[in-house]
């Protein structure tokens, strides 16, 4: 190390501005290599996690090995240029939209700020236009004439490690949340490219472990954590012991029943983590209350499918996990819980990889006769519209007064807002269990709202920077609410949402808490013959 | 120390331009968080320009420490989770010397008073231990973070090997080492 000299030191400090030339651009983007240190990625796949999917039918996910991407030496197939082209024209005869998606982009750059994760870094190649670039240079040089015939000056490049570690990079630097799609005047949808690059990554072994072990868990034990069948009913009788505290009510939900109507999908993680369990107990109460005759599954456990950023083979086996176990137990229809993916696969993929779920009728309320025609083909019904069409139809009493403790905002979560549209029903349902609830700045709810920051996998600890800098531009909107009107309650319907809004809020704004809608129903729920203690904190209230 | 602070005042337009413009340009999208105003399309840049005009103004007025806390806590939250070294994390606060110094060099008013910034470098230096803290503390909170989230349990639950896997594995190994033994 230099020896530093001290009067040099004082002047460059105050004359120079030494410290400060961080990081100007003095390069074109594709000169630029990607770095890898510690907390800029996630954690590769466990050899054994692959092992074991690559053993399973319907799925490939070949080239299992330790590695690390810090090192200079990934450990790639020898033939792996060969496999990734190959893999790439495989991709684009069998997905129209990938072709158009990489020839109809004119680079007029509306998608370009409107990614969270550029707005949190300011890194170029977290714009959408250019992360897709990406690709599309690989795309140019090997699948057009130009691209063959002029090389880097038609905008193609060759297929180095280089440009596969980049892939690795902002592959993994995108939650697929589609705000940038709603700002697209061609309509690309960028979620689709970024599934797509982590399809080639997987070709050559290249996937990240927090992704991979949740989807070899579901495959084996149908849910995200690994429960086993007797832990994920043990975790739903232990909330309704608590309920039964709570309010006196006793809940006796049931298990792998045949000939119930309806079969209850929810993402595992409100079965077993905070906040969601609150979510649960809002589930389990609700039902109770109206005397659904419904039941679970310990097989198809979890709602989530981290298939959906796997790859669509991974997607498509896991969702009809759900379909196998409707058809098994025989029930009518499926009511589907608060998830943010679960319902971008059932309602933008289902229905071609797995459907139509003739075997199951178009889900109908037995309790207010309404028919849910938009689930006609995928027959599964989300819990805000059946519960929004209880309260639309007075099955359920509420007491706002119960939830006198929450002030809260409402986050969109991206998928049901942008792949469902899931706008109305949440508001619906806040407005009748809260005095009042604050909207955040237009810009950053509905179609246009921001993601956590976490989705797709990244829920992981290693990259937490990563997560509140990507999550920011969320919680500058709620940090916003928060100075106008003192709320304490983030609500949503998400349960990737509830896990990383969590660890979000407590960074940016540590005064508010998370809460699914669901919950905030279970707390104002009345029902007959309760016998509830004063719960000053709803559900959540330790007695 | 009056007359630093009248010199300041009338420069503030000058310096927070140059300030601003500096600061921002340690990102690489330089240009975006510069133009951009509406604070939630562009929080980045616009939670930075807030902090450092809310800097500028209380210290022309003096005021007390406690004061500087919220926005640098707006300008350090922000850079403790970006990719930079702790140095250029807090360097903004400092390089305000630097803009002072070039705002006060160009104007034939001020130019006289370069030799008389002593006392405001110091308080600038304080600003920048301040910052130092503030950026301890977030980074603090990032581990504890972290440890909470390792802590939630799912690794106890998923990192568990899967029974019958073990089982099926243990068997083909005794099967193996039967055959190498019969072999």
């Amino acid at each position: 190390m230099a020896v530093i000299k001290k009067d040099e030191l004082a002047k460059s400090v105050v004359e120079e501005p030494t410290l400060m030339t961080g990081s100007m651009p003095e390069k074109d983007w594709m000169d630029i290599p990607a770095v890898f240190k510690p907390g800029n990625y996630a954690y590769p796949t466990k050899p054994e996690k692959l092992e074991y999917l690559n053993s399973q039918q319907g799925v490939s996910f070949p080239n299992a090995r330790a590695w690390n991407p810090e090192d200079e030496d990934w450990k790639l197939p020898e033939n792996w240029q060969e496999i990734i082209i190959k893999g790439l024209a495989d991709r684009l005869k069998r997905f129209r939209s990938l072709k158009i998606f990489m020839d109809c982009c004119v680079r007029c750059g509306a998608c370009a700020d409107k990614c969270h994760f550029f707005l949190g870094t300011g890194d170029p190649k977290n714009m959408p236009v250019l992360r897709a670039e990406l690709l599309r240079s690989i795309y140019r040089q090997e699948f057009t004439l130009a691209g063959k015939l002029l090389g880097k000056m038609a905008g193609g490049r060759k297929m180095t490690v280089g440009v596969l570690k980049e892939w690795f990079m902002y592959a993994y630097q995108c939650t697929e949340c589609r705000r940038c799609s709603v700002f697209c005047p061609y309509g690309i949808d960028t979620a689709e490219i970024t599934m797509m690059l982590r399809e080639l990554l997987h070709l050559v072994g290249c996937g990240i472990n927090w992704a991979m072990e949740p989807v070899s868990n579901s495959n084996r034990t149908g849910n995200h954590m690994g429960l086993t069948p007797q832990a994920f009913k043990g975790n739903v009788e232990f909330l309704c012991e608590d309920l039964e505290n709570l309010t006196g009510v006793k809940v006796n939900p049931t298990f792998n029943r045949k000939g119930a109507e309806v079969l209850f999908i929810t993402p595992s993680a409100d079965v077993f983590a905070e906040p969601g369990i609150f979510t649960c107990m809002g589930y389990l109460l609700l039902f109770e209350a109206i005397g659904l005759d419904y039941t679970w599954s310990t097989y198809a456990s979890e709602g989530g499918n981290f298939g959906l950023f796997t790859s669509n083979e991974m997607m498509k086996k896991l969702n009809a996990k759900m379909y196998a176990e409707a058809k098994r137990l025989g029930v009518k229809w499926i009511l589907g819980g608060e998830c943010g993916h679960m319902w971008r696969v059932i309602h933008q993929y289902m229905d071609t990889m797995n459907g139509p779920a003739d075997f199951l009728e178009v889900p109908k309320s037995p309790m207010t006769g309404t028919v849910f025609d938009n689930a006609t083909s995928t027959k599964m019904v989300h819990i805000s519209e059946f519960t929004a069409d209880l309260i639309k139809h007075g099955k359920i009493k509420l007491d706002k007064s119960r939830n006198a403790h929450v002030k809260a905002t409402f986050h969109d979560s991206c998928n049901p807002a942008r792949a469902m549209g899931m706008l109305e029903e949440p508001r619906y349902i806040l407005n009748n269990v809260l005095e009042k609830w604050y909207e955040m700045p237009e810009n950053t709810i509905r179609e246009k709202t921001f993601c956590c920051g976490s989705g797709t996998a990244l829920n992981t600890e290693e990259i937490m920077e990563l997560r509140m800098r990507s999550g920011l531009p969320r919680a500058n909107a709620v940090k916003h609410v928060y100075d106008k009107h003192a709320i304490n309650t983030l609500a949503c319907i998400c349960a990737i949402d509830r896990a990383t809004l969590s660890t979000l809020m407590d960074y940016w704004v540590p005064e508010v808490s998370v809460a699914g809608v669901s919950e905030l129903v279970g707390n104002a729920l009345v029902i007959e013959g309760e016998n509830r203690q004063e719960l000053t904190e709803g559900l959540r209230t330790l007695v | 120390m009056t007359k630093i602070a009248d010199a300041l005042k009338s420069n503030e337009a000058k310096i927070l331009t140059l300030w601003t413009e500096r600061v921002l340009d340690t990102y690489v999208s330089s240009d975006f968080f510069k133009k951009s105003l509406d604070r939630f399309a562009n929080p980045v840049g616009s939670n930075i320009r807030e902090g450092l005009t809310q800097l500028f103004r209380l210290l022309v007025a003096g005021a007390t420490s406690q004061n500087f806390v919220e926005p640098l806590d707006q300008i350090i939250r922000i850079r403790a989770v970006q990719e930079f070294t702790p140095a250029q994390a807090v360097a903004p606060i400092m390089d305000l010397k630097w803009v002072v110094r070039q705002v006060f060099s160009e104007d034939k008013d001020c130019r006289s008073l370069l030799t008389e910034l002593l006392p405001f470098d110091g308080d600038v230096d304080r600003l920048t231990l301040h910052a130092f803290d503030l950026y301890m503390a977030c980074r603090e909170q990032l581990h504890k973070a972290r440890i909470r989230e390792l802590k939630s349990g799912t690794y106890i639950l998923t990192d568990s090997a899967c029974a019958s896997a073990l089982v099926q594995k243990n068997l083909q190994e005794t099967n193996k080492s039967c055959a190498a033994d019969k072999a």
